[in-house]
Parts: structure tokens; sequence; C-alpha cells
């Protein structure tokens, strides 16, 4: 959600500075004796930005050879026939410096010739303003392609006018093969509604707008291979037509991570029921050995004679609340499915931790909180099982972020701190800056079913309890002195944990 | 089987349980007393000492079930004991059956296993109760006989003749034969294998005492 945030951002401030340039050109168009924009046809308006394109390759070619190798390369195919006058100054497409466009010529709509602008750096009549807007034309355009997002402006029609480098790279078109695609082929979702030349709107075709303006959509690279995406629209008018400012954020890492999430956190509540087995056998077997002692009682209560029918009905009202006790056990411990065996290897704790550390990254930054990391160097490896140590960090860390909720905004601290003790047991600290433990809670913490939260399982930690002394380590609270609670946790390192496991009992 | 005059004690912290299991061996017509902890239980039935077994959960907050398994053989007590727990392993059945308990069941426990279980430890008790009476007995008579008197004993039993013992123990053979009819009186044995079964039963190190 966050990187989406920053991306919106980004898009927004795209946006405002494509209007800008927009609302500059017009002003500037006048000064320098372009025609009015309103007059524009579009025929003319093809012209006067080919013409534009023309003049400013030309005009940039020379100075910059040697220096652009990549963008003359991209130029060489361009042979566009000359216009008459070079009096053509800034338009949009110039504006666009460095981006790629077709000519979307009248006369001939299927010879569309691949484009290269350069910004110009000395318009034809020398005006300083216009030698400073172009200036910044450049450095406008140079952003836009050292943008990590794909942005594409397609024309009214849909097809694309502009795209910057990071969409060649992302749907896999070469440059001049990305001009004039219409849009709705790399996102086949997206369909560019624009009423006409003076509407203003933009709509994706299915489902409308977020509220934030984006979608998560499919899009589709240029060998058919398709991605996740989040998509943004919006509408931009350049000189008298409405086009669309497509902005395309590939979000196949997003979800690769999100997956990743959710398998650890679904991992974090089931994979570990093995271990609690015990206690959840113990839940559940009370229960039903009430049942069972009450209702075989009641058989043997039922075959005498008199029938103690008061006995009976206590038996009865006993077996009710046992049946709910056993169902609320049930109820608790639905989601958890099967354990995995310990596979023990040697690996960084370090490691661990900052897998998990990443893993929690955003929804820290949601949460509002701070997360510190502090790694003594050169920690020795410990034996353990990978995923199961994950857990238990996975499950400190959200216990902690959950313990800062009622904290204010600056005061929302984690810190992670990973150190050798005694040389050969490595202890990490999850310390937060909550509320810490109430003084009766900290011999019960470790129970399984123990739980201060309202929709907490009770698990977690006793899962973690579970782990830890499995891999011999040991696991314990403390309140802070200042505020908040730390949870420690103890692994042996290597040649330690090889011979607690070798003297474990199977 | 007497079992108006047989206890069974139940021992287990959930209440629900308890309460259950309770009713469930009343109702087979034995006489129960419950208690929520092992504590709970020494302070009112250390070591009873009628026709009784006890059944016992492993998992107790106080002191688990071996642990009080333990404390009462410590104590010297005959009380059988059938565990019952929820997360049986087979380690914690070993020790407690290697530490005598009578039965190891399973729960939920069924009427079917729980009570001739029961029934099974209520005839240990009364066994262990009669050779408890017979044992003391013998006791009682061997504490009748002199230190003398207990050193010809021990080389009896081992079987030797008046004259080796006599020997032995630097004495007359007269002297022996005195000895020996005394110790076969207070004894109450009627003859040298009656009283050899006598002394196996207490399984007292005679040799040892005659050596201290």
């Amino acid at each position: 959600m966050t990187t989406f945030s920053a991306a919106v951002a980004v898009a927004v401030l795209i946006v405002l500075l494509i209007a800008l340039q927009l609302r500059r050109m017009r002003t500037l168009a006048p000064a320098v004796g372009s025609p009015g924009d309103a007059d524009l046809s579009r025929q003319r308006y093809n012209n006067y930005a080919f013409a534009a394109a023309d003049e400013a390759a030309d005009l940039e070619q020379p100075a910059k050879a040697g220096l652009d190798q990549t963008n003359i390369r991209r130029t060489a195919g361009f042979r566009p026939p000359r216009l008459a006058g070079r009096h053509i100054v800034h338009t949009h497409l110039a504006m666009l410096s460095r981006g790629r466009f077709r000519r979307t010529s009248t006369d001939n709509a299927n010879e569309l010739q691949p484009c290269h602008v350069k910004s110009r750096t000395e318009p034809a009549d020398g005006s300083q303003s216009a030698a400073r807007q172009s200036r910044h034309d450049e450095r406008f355009g140079a952003t836009l392609d050292l943008l990590p997002l794909t942005i594409l402006v397609a024309n009214p029609q849909g097809k694309t006018l502009f795209a910057n480098a990071a969409a060649e790279k992302l749907f896999g078109y070469s440059p001049e093969e990305l001009i004039g695609v219409a849009v709705r082929e790399l996102v086949p979702a997206l369909q560019l509604n624009v009423g006409g030349a003076d509407s203003v709107s933009a709509e994706l075709a299915i489902g409308g707008r977020e509220p934030d303006g984006h979608r998560d959509l499919v899009a589709r690279r240029r060998d058919g291979t398709e991605f996740p995406a989040e998509v943004a629209i919006n509408p931009v008018s350049w000189e008298s037509e409405t086009c669309t400012l497509t902005i395309v954020i590939d979000r196949t890492e997003r979800y690769e991570l999100l997956r990743n999430r959710q398998q650890l956190a679904h991992l974090t509540r089931v994979s570990t029921l093995g271990e609690l087995a015990g206690s959840l056998a113990h839940e559940l077997n009370q229960p039903l050995t009430a049942i069972l002692s009450n209702a075989q009682a009641a058989q043997r209560f039922l075959a005498t004679e008199p029938v103690n029918l008061g006995e009976v009905r206590e038996i009865l009202h006993d077996l009710v609340d046992d049946t709910h006790r056993a169902s609320e056990v049930i109820r608790k411990m639905r989601a958890l499915v099967k354990k995995g065996d310990l596979e023990a290897a040697p690996l960084s704790v370090a490691s661990v931790i900052r897998d998990v550390a990443l893993l929690v990254h955003s929804d820290a930054i949601v949460r509002g909180i701070q997360m510190r990391v502090t790694v003594t160097p050169e920690l020795p490896p410990v034996d353990g099982d990978k995923v199961q140590l994950q857990q238990v960090v996975l499950n400190l860390l959200l216990n902690a972020f959950d313990a800062l909720e009622s904290r204010p905004a600056l005061d929302r601290e984690v810190a992670i701190a990973v150190t050798l003790e005694g040389g050969d047991t490595i202890r990490v600290a999850v310390r937060d800056s909550g509320t810490g433990l109430a003084g009766n809670t900290f011999d019960k913490l470790f129970l399984p079913f123990f739980t201060s939260k309202r929709d907490g399982l009770g698990l977690g930690l006793s899962i973690s309890r579970s782990i830890v002394e499995m891999h011999g380590g040991r696991i314990w609270a403390q309140n802070n002195e200042d505020h908040g609670a730390t949870f420690y946790f103890t692994l042996p390192t290597g040649t330690r944990a090889a011979r607690n496991v070798s003297g474990r009992q199977p | 089987m007497s079992e108006a005059t047989s206890t069974v004690f139940v021992v287990d912290d959930d209440t629900a349980v308890c309460r259950a299991l309770t009713r469930l061996i009343r109702s087979a017509g034995y006489c129960v007393e419950s208690f929520g902890s092992a504590h709970e239980f020494l302070e009112c039935h250390p070591y009873f000492k009628g026709c009784a077994c006890l059944v016992l959960d492993v998992g107790l907050p106080d002191i688990n079930g071996l642990e009080l398994q333990n404390e009462l053989n410590a104590a010297n007590s005959a009380l059988p004991i059938i565990f019952i727990t929820g997360d049986s392993d087979i380690a914690t059945t070993v020790r407690a059956m290697k530490a005598g308990a009578t039965d190891f069941l399973a729960k939920p426990v069924s009427d079917s296993d729980l009570l001739p279980a029961i029934e099974n430890a209520l005839r240990v008790s009364s066994q262990a109760l009669s050779s408890r009476t017979e044992l003391d007995c013998i006791h009682g008579r061997m504490a009748r006989l002199t230190p003398r008197e207990r050193e010809v004993l021990a080389l009896f039993v081992e079987g030797r003749p008046n004259k080796q013992v006599a020997f032995k123990l630097g004495i007359a053979e007269k002297t022996i034969k005195v000895h020996r009819a005394r110790v076969m009186e207070k004894m109450e044995a009627h003859s040298l294998v009656d009283l050899v079964r006598v002394i196996d039963k207490v399984c007292i190190p005679l040799a040892q005492s005659q050596s201290a």
C-alpha cells in the first residue's frame, strides 16, 4: 500500500507538472509567433507538431552528437519531410523532449513515422524565455525517462503519443513500436473513453475509477505474457485535445510479496500445531472426558430403579456446558492444520530477522511504526528451521506492532537487537515502546489460548515458545524500565545446538 | 468386591472433568472423594489405610501426577494409582507404570475402561492391605526377638545346622538349641520351612543385621 501511495503521489506530481507545462506553453506560444491554439485544426496541429519535432531533431542532433548515442540511434530512422518555416516553437511534443511519438498525419494515417524529439536549446527567434523554457523541457523529459513508473500518453483515439523509457522496458517494445499502439493492447481492461475534443474525461471501461484513481488490472507485454499492474489514468488537455496520461506500475513483485506474506502469516497460525498438539488435545480432551463420563454416568443412573432424576438433570446441565466448552476450543483451533517437521540447518539469525523485517516493513510504515534492527556483526550461525524461526520473529514483531496501537504516532518504536551472549548463545530482543505487560500476565503469556488481544487466538507466543525450546533456546518477556515490553529469545549457536539436538528426545 | 468399604479418590484440576468422573464412579457404586489438586489430596488423605485407589490426572497445576506418585511411594503408600491423561506419551506412561501405577488411561476415558481399572486397582489395594497386615504381624513377631535370637534366626534361614551356627556365633550347641526353640515359638513357626517362608515375606536382609 505504501509503495502505491508513493506512486500515486508521483503520478499526481507528474500530472501537475504536465498541466503547468501546458499552461506555460500556451502562454509562450503567441510570444514566439505561433498561431493561436484555438485556431489550429487537427491538420495544422499535427503539422506543427511534426515540424517542431523536425526542427528540434535538426538543431539538437549535431550539438549533442556523441553525448547521447542511444537517442541518436533511436532517431536514425527519422526522416521527416521538411515543412516550410522554422518558426514553429514549443508544442507539447517539445515538452516531451526526449519522448517518442508518431505523427498522426491526416493525409495518410497509416504512414506514421517514428520520431524522436529532442528539446531545443535555442528557438528560431532566440528568445531568452523560450530558451529557458526549452532547458526546462529537456530536464523535464529526462526526468520522465528516469522515473521508475511507466507513463503513457494517449491521444483521443486511445493510441500512444508518448511513452517513457520505463514503458518500453516494461512492455517489451522498442521505442518506435510503442508509439501508436492502442493503450488497450497494453492494458486490455483499460478503455480510454474520450468523449470529444472538448470533454476532459477518461474512464476505465469496467467498474469506473476507485476513489484514489487507481485500479489493479492485468497488463500485457509484447510477447503476450501478462502481469499484475496498477493503473492510474488522468485526463490531460493538450492544446485543444483531450489526451489521457496513463501510469502503469508493475505489481508482480508486490503480489509475490503479498503472497509470501500471506503464506508466512498462515504458517504462523497453522504449521506448528504439532508442537501444540499436546496442549490442544488436552484442551479438547477435558470437555470430551467430562461429556463421556457424564453421559455414561447418566446411562447408569437411568438403569437403576428408581431413577435418580435429580442426578440426571444435573448431568444434562453439565453436558450442555461441556459441549459448549469443546466447541469453543474447536472454534479457536479451526484454522490450525498440520505439523511441519523441524528441518535444522545452519542459518544466520541476522538473515532470518532481516527477512521478516522486510516482510513487515510496509506494515510498519502503514501503522506509523519506526523499526530499528541492530545486529552484532559476524554472529555464528545457529542450527534451526528457517521458517519456524521466522514465525517466532514475525510473531514477536506483530505483537510489538499491536502493542503500539494505542501509542501516539511519534512514540511508536520497535527495536530488534541481535547479540551474542556468553560466546555460544544468540539473543534476540524485540523491544516495543507500547504500554507494557500487566503484572499478572507474565506467567500466563506463553500458555496456549492465553491472549490479551480481543481477537487473539492465544497461540502465537505458545507456538513461539515451542519453536524456541525445540531449538534448545529460551523465550521470556520483561517490561522495560521506561515504557513498553521486551521479548527475548535465545538460540544456541551451531556447536552447542548440535549437542542439544542430539540429546533431544524424538 | 467390597465396594461399600472401598474408596476411590479422584484428583483432577478440571472441575467439569472431576465432577463427571466422580459421578461416573459413584454410579458404579463406589464411594468417591474428589480433589482439585495434588496438595488438596495430600492434606486430606496422605496415607489412607483402607481399601482405596487413586484416579489421578497426570497434568496437575501444582505438582504433577507423576511427582505425586513418587511422593506417595516415598511415603510407602500402598495406594494403587490409575493415571488418566489427555496427552499421553510413551515416556510418561513408562515412568508411571514403572513407578507402580496399575493403569494408564487416555482421556476421554470410557466407563468400560475406567471401571474395570478401578476394580482391578481396588483388588490390588485389598491384597496389599492384607499382605501389609500380615507383614505388620511378622514385624511384630520379629520385634519380640532378642539380638542373639535374630543372629540365630539369620543363620538358620541360611540353612546352617546347629553345630555350624554354634561355631559361628562362638557359643555352645546346647544354647543354640534353646535359642532356636525360642525363635520358633516367638515367630509362631511350626517348622523351619514355615519360618523361612515367613522371613522371605519381609525380605529383611538378616545376614547384614548379623554383621552389623
